[in-house]
């Protein structure tokens, strides 16, 4: 076992260098895209709002499946030069589409969640929209978007998974070979992979988890702290 | 103070002000319907009358809050439903104190009140600073500085949220129902703080239902019914001889 798990390893390892290469690039690029596309779709003009929210709900609502398959294989055949992409490109753009439509609408919850009350103040002492964002709403709003967000991010990472059918060289693509190579041992191999997702994934969650923990405890300081009057 | 009736005392002037809500099922709701009114620089006007008679979109419709339907709204000249006014500039001028305080949360006492004079006066931060802790100490609040909202009584904030709006030095005060969601015992600070407003000659509209203070602090009354309008006249007058029957019938009402 320890000869299969030192044989297989970097094969592994090499997939997965990819795993992560390219869902650090769909979820900071998918995020980034997603707060843009959740701000024009809560403070946008009507017609921005719509188009937005038509974009996210066309790619919720299909399998990411059918998604990596247009960006790949449907695009291209429109012969234009900027559809002419690897499937490395492919897979980053479409999981970027993937991570911003959530992202989108998680930047929205959060926004609205954010009582009326605030966005009226801000507006009543004459800030401008930007500065009604960037100074009373977006401060508050952000922490209520790390919950969601985290799950979305180790969506798209297990997600990298499905990346297989267009030929990327992913952890899970160079775990089926490896399988190939020794039928024998499936389960092993698969113990592996799993491994090096949830060594990936884990952290992440509880990252988060820590974060929350310690917003909360600076709230909870922060009154301590005055209680001397 | 408002008897000085020459025409450049108007501070306010409300002509023929209509405001349709249209509701999410598509019903269309008249809130406001043809107001004429107006507010003398100095004069402290209290807006009163039932539930949903449109008082606070009549006061929300003076800083740009709610748009104008219909009608104009001119506030020191500036017409408000002229689409090419500067509504953030406008809303600097005019200070707005909310029945639910609405303090930005994640501030304290202090930075609330210095936010808006940086971000939109320009101020620095140490002018900003100096003003606020004036005001608090003038109020009688400054050992409350760096308190957050949430650690604050309800009294406490509405007050802090006055001050948030007096050191933008406001040329206009509106109030929605300040002293609505305070506890009986709270009512009188904030009370006292608006009476002294009005000492110093502050211009204010006051949507209320502290019908004794209308009467001992505002300079004239304002009824409205059903989005109208209704009659307008001193408070010594309007409560003791109402001349409409709707101003009659609620103040048997509620006094
Ligand atoms: N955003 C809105 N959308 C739809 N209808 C609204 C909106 N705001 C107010 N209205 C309606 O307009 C009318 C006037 O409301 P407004 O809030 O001005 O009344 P009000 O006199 O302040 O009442 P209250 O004493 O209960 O505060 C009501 O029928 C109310 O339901
Ligand atoms: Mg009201």
């Amino acid at each position: 076992m320890l000869e299969l798990t030192l044989q297989t390893m970097p094969f592994l390892l090499e997939g997965f260098l990819n795993t992560i290469l390219i869902s650090l690039a769909a979820i900071s690029l998918g995020s980034f895209v997603g707060l843009v596309l959740g701000l024009g779709r809560t403070v946008g003009p009507k017609p921005v709002q719509n188009i937005i929210g038509l974009y996210v709900h066309l790619v919720r609502a299909t399998p990411f499946l059918v998604q990596i398959y247009i960006v790949y294989y449907v695009l291209p055949t429109t012969k234009l030069s900027i559809f002419d992409f690897s499937n490395f490109m492919a897979a980053v753009i479409a999981l970027t589409i993937y991570t911003s439509s959530y992202t989108a609408e998680i930047v929205r919850g959060s926004l609205e969640a954010v009582p009326k009350g605030q966005w009226e103040a801000a507006a009543a002492v004459g800030m401008k929209m930007r500065q009604r964002l960037l100074n009373v709403i977006l401060p508050q709003a952000w922490k209520l978007t790390l919950p969601p967000l985290a799950g979305v991010y180790v969506l798209v990472i297990k997600g990298t998974s499905i990346l297989t059918v267009i030929g990327v060289v992913e952890l899970m693509r160079q775990g089926e070979d490896a399988i190939h190579r020794h039928p024998a041992h499936i389960m092993w191999i698969l113990f592996l992979v799993a491994s090096l997702y949830f060594i990936y994934c884990f952290p992440i969650l509880r990252g988060i988890k820590y974060m929350e923990k310690k917003i909360a405890a600076k709230g909870a300081r922060s009154v301590a702290g005055d209680a001397q009057w | 103070m408002a008897d000085g009736t020459a025409q450049n005392d108007v501070l306010v002037k409300v002509e023929g002000l209509s405001k349709i809500f249209k509701t999410a099922d598509g019903r269309t709701i008249n809130a406001l319907t043809n107001v004429n009114t107006f507010v003398d620089r100095g004069e402290v006007v209290a807006i009163i009358g039932p539930s949903g008679s449109g008082k606070s979109t009549l006061l929300r419709t003076m800083n740009g809050l709610e748009t104008i339907s219909e009608g104009h709204i001119h506030i020191d000249g500036i017409d408000l439903a002229d689409k090419k006014t500067d509504m953030n500039a406008l809303r600097a001028d005019v200070g707005m104190v909310f029945q639910h305080f609405n303090l930005f949360q994640h501030k304290t006492s202090l930075e609330n009140i210095t936010l808006p004079q940086t971000l939109v006066r320009k101020r620095t931060k140490a002018e900003a600073d100096q003003i606020a802790m004036d005001l608090l100490r003038q109020l009688g609040l400054d050992h409350l500085a760096n308190n957050y909202p949430s650690q604050l009584s309800g009294g406490q904030q509405q007050r802090i949220a006055i001050a948030r709006a007096l050191a933008m030095q406001p040329k206009l005060m509106l109030f929605d129902e300040a002293t609505s969601a305070l506890d009986p015992e709270m009512v009188g600070e904030v009370l006292d703080l608006i009476k002294g407003l009005a000492t110093d000659g502050m211009t204010m509209c006051l949507v209320t239902h502290e019908m004794n203070f209308a009467r001992e602090v505002c300079d004239r009354v304002i009824f409205m019914d059903a989005g109208e309008l209704v009659e307008t006249g001193k408070p010594a007058e309007f409560f003791a001889k109402p001349s409409t029957d709707r101003a009659h019938q609620f103040l048997d009402k509620v006094l």
